[in-house]
């Protein structure tokens, strides 16, 4: 076959390739939102990592940070009884607000009674008393160091140990059961229970368990924390990835079809030629969706390419935009740029409609 | 007695209607055999054009009937008349009307796509059609670069790619000289011996005499009678 699409679309080169990088333009914005969408509802995973499987929480409450909860102290003893449980530990959770060099900073605190048994492998989460452990983008934000000094809430800590994470919307600390009791001043409540289960024992069993050992509270798994989270994250930002998406999609199919358009009208009489030989309206309109494709499938997959690279370094250079660029939406994005170019020739194709064979005769 | 390869009875074509009516052509009949050049000669706006794309089924008459190889081409739905185009009749243009952003090679393959012919046997067809042509050297020539006779040799490969039974040429040596004129259209006569389709040629070059079997005149969209062309074209 003739490739009289791509060449059509070549005797403008320089055109060509503004068309290609202005889809890829398109693509790159597209993806760059919807990863920065996905790496946002990603950040209430933060509770599955933590040693536990089940929170136990006042009525009412969504997820430690959104709600709080005050649950009696001398409820673990209650816990520990119920079979299948292997460790329940206090968790204090607030949000602290303290000042760094002239800057406000708002940190999301959370402390972790563990026991010794879970101590071992946990222990990170669990900083010892007078230290905290905070994460890279608070350390960056408060200009800080493992060694440097952080006052908060009127108590000079010492960072002990900064770990990945933090974003955009909040940022983690970790301190000291015993210091966090005393500074929240919530000497015999806690805020939350994790629990651990032993293996082999039923998520569901254990939590109407108890529920019934005690009655008035209620039980979250640390999965549904996480969910909760993402749908809130997910409220305020969806309407607004929407429309950035969309302006995506409109942006990439106009200079689809700009570029199908011209090519198509520059040679208005040359299809007229091909429609006085014979050639189908099928046949042009192939002509017609192979340049849109052409456009299309090169500026989608150059997109896809600049959006890996782009993500990779926003994800170096500002560790707060979390960016979570999926395969599955890459494939999903380039498909919808194929659809797209195809969208796109419908208007070029109707020009083609009205362009009458008879002009070739005309000198 | 063989039916005629074309048989134009009665053709008329009208343009506008009340006061801007414009008769363009005039209850027109003729023949061609196979084999044979006709050639159309008149002056600007005497509707040679008009009658030709009449015959290529690009205009539709307002009433008579054109048959070409016995299909009746004027009885054929619209959706029909690009098959007529590719199938029965090649054009040739006054002005070439190649495809500027392809080979001379591709020019030719192009009219073989369109009807269906494919990759290696397009390219193989239309190759020999150029070397008929006398382009062997110049398959691969960019349409911008070739001369103007190179060109309309082009186009009559173009028009003969899908071994048509018919050839209409509009005013085919208009842009060339007078030894380019002369080399196109011995081309057209050999070829529509050797290949036994028949051609119209219309045109307003005297010239062209000398490649033609029969010469009929239009004036206001009418033919004159046979003796009045004799008598203008020099021919018995």
């Amino acid at each position: 076959m003739v490739p009289l699409a791509r060449r059509n679309l070549s005797a403008e080169k320089a055109r060509f390739a503004l068309s290609i990088a202005g889809v890829a333009f398109a693509v790159l914005l597209i993806l760059i939102v919807v990863s920065l969408y996905r790496g946002w509802s990603n950040v209430g995973r933060f509770y599955e990592q933590l040693p536990g499987e089940v929170w136990v929480a006042q009525p009412g409450t969504s997820d430690p940070f959104h709600s709080t909860s005050f649950l009696p102290l001398a409820d673990d003893a209650r816990l520990a009884r119920i079979h299948g449980i292997a460790a329940a530990a206090p968790v204090y959770a607030r949000h602290i607000a303290f000042t760094r060099g002239g800057k406000e900073l708002d940190v999301f605190a959370m402390a972790l009674d563990l026991p010794a048994s879970l101590r071992a492998t946990a222990g990170r989460y669990a900083p010892a008393r007078g230290r905290i452990d905070i994460d890279r983008v608070l350390a960056d934000q408060a200009g800080v160091e493992v060694g440097d000094r952080l006052e908060v809430l009127g108590r000079s800590l010492v960072v002990s140990g900064i770990h990945s994470g933090g974003n955009s919307i909040f940022q983690t600390a970790y301190l000291n059961a015993d210091d966090a009791r005393a500074m929240f001043g919530i000497d015999d409540y806690t805020n939350f229970f994790l629990l651990s289960l032993s293996p082999g024992t039923n998520l569901r069993t254990a939590a109407a368990a108890v529920t019934r050992a005690l009655p008035g509270t209620e039980t979250h798994t640390s999965a549904q924390f996480a969910t909760s989270f993402a749908n809130r994250v997910n409220a305020g930002f969806l309407a607004v990835v929407g429309v950035l998406v969309g302006i995506g999609f409109a942006v990439g199919g106009a200079v689809i079809a700009l570029t199908t358009y011209t090519a198509t009208v520059e040679r208005a009489r040359e299809f007229g030629v091909l429609k006085a030989i014979g050639a189908s309206g099928a046949f042009l309109y192939q002509v017609v969706i192979r340049q849109s494709l052409i456009v299309g499938t090169p500026g989608a997959a150059l997109g896809i390419a600049v959006s890996v690279a782009a993500t990779k370094l926003i994800r170096d250079a500002v560790p707060e935009f979390i960016t979570d660029l999926r395969p599955v939406d890459a494939a999903g994005v380039f498909a919808a740029a194929v659809l797209m170019a195809i969208l796109a020739s419908y208007v070029p194709a109707r020009r083609i409609e009205r362009i009458d064979p008879a002009e070739v005769f005309r000198a | 007695m063989s039916t005629p390869l074309l048989q134009v009875e009665c053709l008329s074509k009208d343009f506008g209607s009340g006061r801007t009516l414009v008769h363009a052509v005039k209850d027109v009949s003729f023949t061609t055999e196979q084999g044979e050049v006709t050639l159309i000669m008149g002056p600007s706006g005497s509707g040679k054009t008009t009658l030709l794309s009449m015959i290529g089924g690009i205009l539709r008459p307002t009433s008579g009937r054109i048959t070409i190889g016995g299909i009746d081409v004027t009885s054929l739905d619209r959706r029909e008349l690009p098959r007529v185009r590719r199938e029965l009749v090649g054009f040739v243009f006054q002005t070439f009307n190649l495809l500027e952003s392809l080979s001379a090679l591709e020019n030719v393959e192009i009219a073989l796509n369109i009807a269906g012919v494919k990759g290696e046997a397009a390219r193989a067809r239309g190759r020999a059609l150029l070397v008929e042509a006398g382009l062997e050297d110049r398959l691969s020539f960019g349409a911008q670069s070739l001369s103007a006779g190179e060109r309309q040799r082009v186009a009559l490969a173009r028009a003969l790619a899908n071994e048509p039974k018919l050839l209409l040429a509009d005013e085919p040596t208009a842009n060339l000289d007078s030894e380019a004129g002369h080399d196109v259209m011995e081309l057209l006569r050999t070829l529509t011996e050797t290949k036994g389709h028949a051609a119209v040629v219309v045109s307003h070059d005297p010239r062209l005499h000398e490649v033609a079997d029969r010469v009929l005149r239009l004036a206001d969209g009418q033919l004159a009678p046979p003796a009045a062309v004799e008598a203008l074209s020099g021919r018995p």
